[in-house]
């Protein structure tokens, strides 16, 4: 019986002729957006690659130096694109994609991609992603709105029932056909995108393709039946398919461009975080003060007096490390703990904030899904916070590579006069410091991340369903 | 007639729960945003203040340090002289009466003073830096920074006026007219209407009316509501000018759907399909057009990446490096500190710095110039293809006259790079000169003031995007008076 009614409805829709526009113009999108995502992938791909290879090199021949100069010298980080970031590009644009890594500094990625583009960027990218959040839900909704209220407006719903048919296969048999049509136009799409990942999917970071795929499909398929159920639930509920279709634009609306802002706004306003300015100038002072309040001068007076006592010497020309080199390590470390303090709380107010958009997704469905969808992807917010780490790491390592070989090398220089007072170092000396790597976070952990959302998602499915049964199961048989 | 029909419409209107739900809708969106846009307003404003805070206190020490010496020297009957560069504090001339220092070490902020419109369209001014670091160095150092922002919210975007008003008034607005003729039909009381002793067009206008009345009202009312609860400088006539070309924009925007709802309605088909089509273009011009012409502009002219920008800047720096003389000099030219008190070379190494900066700005600002001009050609694709829908027309519209526009920050850089030479040829020339710095001199020290664009240049910027609308809207109001001679009053 089910199967019948599938059929029935799959039919109808099908040679609906404004299902056709919609169709063309869905199958026109997707594939425009996946192609366009595609190029712009592997252009940004290569455009990183060669240019991490690129400094990677200018660190090695940046001429013969004094070590510590070429920690000043430093090199860049240029972040890598996830695994499936042609169909997601997450916040690829509006988060930097360089970092710099110098001596001293701990500096807040740089070069965003949206300053440099036009304020219509601001509207959204068209993708893979932004197309199944937004606009299949639309679609869902113009294929089903009538699928009850047309039937009772034509009087056919009363015949349907004097002919036994029980009202849950009618809502199953009807979910099915529809489904059945949205996936029509949906799937030949994704063969395509599935080609585009083929040809990139080699080259990419992250891993774990397969299991990527199939947990993202699985998200989208989950948010495709939630709105597939409410439009069904609406459309039994509804006294007219008019107002059927008004509520659920409105909730379209409402969850596909209000929620997103709304969440976004409300989490600033929960936690809000500063502006350059005032981060810059807080964490400035902070430096000069000291972490516990003891400016770093007299902390690096102390560390003298320290290594005085411990080689037994009383004079900076008798040390056997190259004071000036120790020196640099001090002040570099004692800004450890400073770096640390206030770039973390702006990286843990960033995640709070999203958590806190995430959690308002019980409002609104779109917020889990896009917080899935990024993160399987590999353009979230927990990987980019992962690389910032990463280049951090990074900077402390060859900062600390640079100032333990000029300490040891220049041991003999404590205290000589100036004309001779230095040493220089070759590129066999910067290539102690192993070139950047970017190892992005394991699949296990980004799917942990995402349990909650997964969890959420899976509530509003819970809930469509019911409340689809629930309406169904009191639907009048008669317009009143 | 006319009367009667307009205060029925209104009363009728006025009775539609829906409509005030969405009334009520627009009402709290229009509060929050306004809400939002002045914090986001507020703390761009505070970080700007904090930054310039930071380095003025740095300067103000320096200063105080000068004053002591000044001191010391007119007591002891000395000469006040020039320090070498030296940051170990000790006995002699203070770090403050070297022009070089003070000049590199310490930044200038240049700001761009928001206009009073600010709060209501956030446009690009949250990933731009509305505040700039002059310091000697380089043309690009100044402009490497960006604004701290979560990148998620930078994504979803500002919840601000501007996305009201080209969002969700235009729903507003088609919730009130889609069934404007249709529904009468449906209820067969148009027939009956039209027996009496008035036509089809008097009844549309008086229709017509009664809803651009509440449009206006609506339109008018909240913004000047939001303008009075954020906006800023109300005691000028430029924050009333941008105003008024706002709500010009805004009516005009509103106008656009308004005569769209009338036009679809003029061609007599049922509510529910005025409804589903009216739905169907305000997602097509809204939401996929936009997204479409940032997808053809960005894939057209692609602006060239920064990664190759930075790339090219570092191969500059190595190469300037490389011909600076002995890597002892370019040893103490990055570490001033270390050199030895009373090292006469010291001041040299300052030198070479800054012939090293030079030579990178030579190298890399014809880079930049070609970066410019490839964004440049971006916009001018979107600045043309923003025909294709009133949203962009709107948003770029809106952005102009909030002063958050892409133009007015490169006006913005063009006037903060000039400012930045002269804060490095003001300590340069005293530096190379020998020449201290006393403590009075801190007061001659270039000072950045922002030189607003004249108003007739915006309006000119403007004029693209407001003909634009213009045309678009005389277009689509002119139609339906065509189209009524054919209307077909009683339903078949």
């Amino acid at each position: 019986m089910i199967a019948t009614i599938a059929r029935k409805e799959f039919l109808e829709i099908v040679r609906d002729g404004r299902f056709k526009w919609t169709a063309a113009l869905m199958v026109l999108l997707l594939v425009t957006s996946l192609l366009a995502g595609w190029q712009r992938f592997n252009s940004y791909s290569q455009i990183q690659a060669t240019a991490q290879g690129s400094t990677n090199t200018q660190w090695l021949k940046q001429g013969d130096k004094n070590p510590h100069s070429a920690a000043h010298y430093g090199n860049y980080a240029f972040k890598p694109l996830g695994p499936l970031a042609f169909f997601d590009s997450g916040i690829v644009n509006y988060a930097g994609t360089a970092v710099f890594m110098e001596a001293h500094k701990q500096n807040f990625p740089i070069a965003r991609p949206a300053t440099d583009t036009s304020a219509v960027a601001r509207f959204g990218e068209l993708n893979g992603a932004m197309i199944l959040q937004v606009l299949l839900p639309l679609l869902i909704i113009f294929l089903g709105f009538t699928a009850f209220s047309g039937e009772r407006e034509t009087g056919t719903l009363r015949q349907l029932m004097s002919m036994g048919v029980s009202r849950g296969s009618l809502l199953w048999g009807k979910a099915a056909g529809i489904a059945a049509a949205v996936l029509l136009v949906v799937l030949p799409c994704l063969a395509v995108g599935a080609l585009a990942l083929a040809a990139t999917g080699l080259q990419t970071v992250g891993g774990g393709i397969g299991t990527r795929v199939a947990l993202i499909g699985g998200a989208y398929l989950g948010y495709a039946a939630v709105f597939l159920f409410l439009t069904l639930a609406v459309s039994a509920w509804a006294k007219t398919a008019r107002a059927a279709l008004m509520a659920l634009v409105g909730f379209w609306a409402f969850t596909a461009f209000i929620m997103p802002k709304t969440a976004a706004e409300v989490s600033r306003l929960v936690e809000p975080s500063p502006a350059f300015g005032t981060f810059m100038a807080e964490m400035k002072e902070h430096q000069k003060r000291g972490i516990d309040g003891i400016s770093p001068r007299i902390r690096l007076a102390e560390y003298r007096g320290e290594l005085f006592r411990k080689y037994g010497v009383s004079r900076v020309q008798d040390l056997p490390v190259y004071w000036t080199a120790v020196s640099m390590q001090k002040l570099e470390e004692l800004d450890h703990p400073v770096f640390e303090q206030h770039y973390n709380a702006v990286r843990d107010e960033y995640a709070r904030q999203l958590r806190l958009q995430d959690r308002l997704g019980v409002l609104a469905p779109l917020l889990p899904l896009r917080s899935i969808s990024m993160t399987l992807a590999g353009t979230d917010l927990i990987q980019h916070n992962k690389f910032m780490a990463e280049t951090e790491v990074f900077r402390r390592n060859m900062v600390l590579k640079m100032n333990t070989y000029l300490s040891q090398a220049a041991a003999d220089l404590n205290g000589v006069n100036s004309a001779t007072n230095y040493m220089i170092a070759n590129e066999d000396v910067f290539a102690i410091v192993p070139p950047f790597r970017y190892e992005p976070p394991a699949l296990r952990d980004v799917i942990a991340s995402q349990a909650g959302n997964f969890t959420l998602l899976a509530g509003w499915l819970l809930a469509a369903i019911l409340l689809a049964l629930v309406a169904v199961k009191r639907m009048s048989l008669e317009r009143n | 007639m006319y009367r009667l029909i307009i205060s029925h419409e209104t009363r009728s209107l006025a009775r539609t729960g829906a409509l005030w739900a969405i009334l009520a809708l627009l009402v709290f969106a229009i509060g929050f945003a306004a809400f939002a846009g002045g914090r986001a307003i507020a703390r761009q404003a505070k970080g700007a203040a904090d930054a310039v805070a930071f380095e003025n206190g740095e300067r103000a020490k320096m200063r105080q340090d000068t004053e002591a010496y000044a001191a010391e020297v007119a007591a002891s009957g000395g000469t006040y002289e020039f320090a070498t560069v030296n940051h170990v504090p000790g006995r002699g001339p203070p770090q403050g009466t070297n022009a070089g220092v003070v000049g590199a070490e310490t930044a200038a902020y240049v700001a761009l003073p928001p206009t009073g419109l600010a709060a209501l369209s956030i446009g690009q001014s949250d990933v731009q830096l509305n505040y700039l670091p002059a310091s000697m160095g380089t043309t690009l150092d100044m402009i490497k920074n960006l604004e701290t922002e979560n990148p998620v919210n930078l994504q979803t975007g500002p919840f601000d006026i501007a996305f009201v008003v080209i969002f969700l008034l235009p729903i507003f607005i088609l919730a009130m007219t889609y069934d404007l003729l249709s529904s009468e039909k449906e209820r067969g009381t148009l027939a009956m209407i039209l027996a009496h002793p008035v036509s089809l067009r008097e009844l549309m206008a008086s229709k017509i009316v009664a809803r651009a009345a509440v449009i206006l009202a609506v339109v008018v009312g909240f913004g000047l509501l939001a303008l009075l609860s954020v906006g800023t400088q109300l005691d000028q006539t430029e924050t009333w000018v941008r105003f008024a070309l706002w709500i010009v924009a805004t009516l005009l925007y509103s106008l656009f759907w308004f005569s769209l709802a009338v036009l679809v309605n003029v061609y007599g088909r049922s509510s529910a399909t005025n409804g589903t089509i009216l739905a169907g273009i305000w997602l097509i011009l809204v939401v996929v057009v936009p997204t479409l012409v940032s997808l053809v502009a960005t894939t057209l002219y692609p602006a060239p990446s920064r990664m190759d920008l930075i790339v090219a800047a570092r191969e500059a720096q190595t190469a300037g490096e490389k011909n600076m003389g002995s890597a002892l000099d370019r040893f103490y030219s990055e570490h001033m500190d270390q050199v030895p008190t009373g090292d006469q070379r010291a001041m040299d190494f300052l030198t070479l710095a800054q012939a090293n900066a030079a030579n990178i700005e030579k190298a890399l600002l014809p880079l930049y110039e070609q970066f410019r001009e490839q964004s440049l050609h971006q916009e001018g694709l979107v600045q043309r293809f923003q025909y294709l829908s009133p949203a962009i027309m709107m948003q770029l519209a809106l952005n102009e006259i909030s002063g958050t526009s892409t133009a007015r920050y490169q006006d913005f850089l063009d006037q903060a790079f000039r400012f930045r030479s002269q804060w490095n040829d003001f300590f340069a020339s005293r530096f190379l000169k020998r020449e201290p710095l006393r403590p009075e001199d801190y007061d001659q020290f270039p000072t950045f003031s922002y030189v607003p664009e004249p108003l007739t240049t915006v309006l000119g910027r403007l004029a693209t995007s407001l003909a634009g609308l213009l045309l678009v809207c005389a277009g689509v109001t002119l139609l339906p008076f065509v189209g009524l001679r054919r209307y077909q009053v009683a339903a078949r």
